[in-house]
């Protein structure tokens, strides 16, 4: 996932994610792209179009 | 390895306040939170009712508040205003917007005075079982430790994972997500001081735009909405509105807040073996308002309660545990239950049906200003809400 420099670490992604693959750290996102099945609920949910998928 | 009685893992208002309540139970509790800056950045349009703060025995304190709320305002798509303010009511019930970095920074030292030790910059990581006990691999500053604790209490907020470790089913299925976005702004332009305003229609799909006033000419100005409700995002209503709302023409932003806000109410499970949830992880939130400050603390209160009585029990089993969500379901429950059918009713609405309520609400007398008030009038002048929500009131 590519989280662009605007991405405010609210978490709303993290929230989301069927699976809890995103660990939200003061000021990164660190997601588990292996176990990911692409539902790309993270990306809609996102306030601020911040995420992209690879 | 360090070890507790209670690790309350998350310090917003519901953790701080569940800290605050097993310490003075008695029990050893460990607050932790991620961030460096207990209440920043808020993620919050930060308003609470004088008797939510007093029925969790918190007195508010000038330092924390920012403005006193003496009114409401609602404003339907075409512009039709209602004002619920002192003018048009007796006794207005009062209300605050607070300054969130300094209101979650009091609880938590509230937490600390009642003995909490409290660690900030430290992030939960995982959790694993270990007999009777769970244990927390935590992080800070680049260290990897473990916490061993008799229970967790998952304060973690709407981005919980947490309890979702715990194998607690606690998450938020997108279209109950509400994507919250606000600026807080100066040179706000307000028609009346004092109130806050609530804006409804496409301008917020699934959801409502809002101008809280912290200031002469300060306010929270946001929205939320539902993401799958709209094919723009959060931040482009937010752009819309204030360059639409006569409000905002001169205002300026000096803070940009998001957030997520589980409005789907409360899972059907929030405690288990060695854990209970609370605040927005545990979607202790009102539906209809958004609002979870008080209703979160109100989980904490709880949380903290039960669990400084089961370490005295020595019993922290899942079946002891239950008493949490028994107690909390007693107390906030049937409202969350209800709001949740308002709201599903309210985003039925279309634009031009808003607006015709809104008409018929200027010739209706409100006794006070509450959520269920204006429901209660909304059921008296729109037959579709009576047939919808009538049962209910």
């Amino acid at each position: 996932m590519i989280v662009k420099d605007w991405c405010s670490f609210c978490g709303e992604c993290a929230g989301v994610c069927p699976r809890n693959l995103i660990e939200v750290k003061e000021y990164s996102l660190i997601f588990s792209d292996t176990d990911c099945k692409e539902c790309d609920f993270c990306i809609n949910a996102c306030p601020l179009n911040a995420l992209e998928r690879d | 390895m360090i070890e507790t009685d209670v690790l309350v893992v998350g310090a917003g208002p519901a953790g701080s306040i569940a800290a605050k309540h097993a310490a003075r139970g008695g029990a050893k509790v460990i607050l932790i939170d991620k961030k460096s800056e207990i209440g920043a950045p808020k993620r919050c349009a930060e308003g609470v009712s004088d008797n939510g703060l007093e029925n969790l025995g918190i007195t508010p304190d000038p330092r924390y508040i920012a403005k006193k709320i003496d009114g409401v305002r609602l404003v339907s798509p075409n512009k039709t205003n209602v004002w619920l303010t002192s003018e048009e009511i007796d006794l207005p019930e009062a209300g605050y917007c607070l300054e969130r970095k300094v209101f979650d920074k009091f609880m938590a030292m509230d937490a600390a005075r009642e003995g909490a030790e409290i660690r900030i910059k430290t992030l939960a990581k995982g959790l694993r079982k270990d007999g009777d006990y769970v244990i927390v691999t935590c992080e800070s500053m680049g260290e990897e430790f473990d916490i061993k604790t008799k229970i967790v209490i998952a304060a973690d907020g709407p981005e919980s994972r947490v309890a979702r470790w715990a194998g607690l089913k606690t998450a938020t299925k997108p279209g109950n997500m509400e994507s919250g976005i606000q600026y807080e702004m100066c040179g706000v332009e307000f028609e009346r001081e004092g109130v806050i305003e609530f804006y409804f229609g496409s301008v917020a799909p699934g959801g409502y735009a809002w101008i809280f006033p912290k200031g002469d000419d300060i306010a929270n100005v946001g929205l939320a909405v539902i993401a799958q409700d709209t094919n723009k995002t959060a931040y482009e209503h937010l752009q819309e509105f204030v360059a639409n709302c006569p409000a905002t023409q001169n205002a300026q932003a000096v803070e940009l807040n998001v957030g997520g806000d589980p409005v789907g109410g409360m899972p059907r499970k929030i405690y288990g073996d060695n854990i209970v949830v609370c605040g927005d992880a545990a979607g202790q939130v009102n539906p209809l308002t958004g609002g979870g400050i008080i209703s979160g603390m109100n989980g904490g209160k709880v949380a903290g309660d039960v669990a400084a009585k089961a370490i005295i029990d020595n019993d922290w089993s899942e079946k002891y545990l239950e008493e949490y969500q028994i107690k909390i379901h007693e107390e906030i429950g049937a409202e969350i239950d209800k709001y949740l059918k308002v709201k599903e009713y309210a985003l039925s609405l279309s634009d031009e049906e808003l607006d015709s309520v809104a008409e018929a609400f200027q010739n209706i007398d409100f006794e006070k200003i509450s959520t269920t008030e204006i429901v209660k009038n909304l059921v008296k002048v729109s037959p579709k809400a009576l047939l919808k929500l009538g049962k209910l009131i």
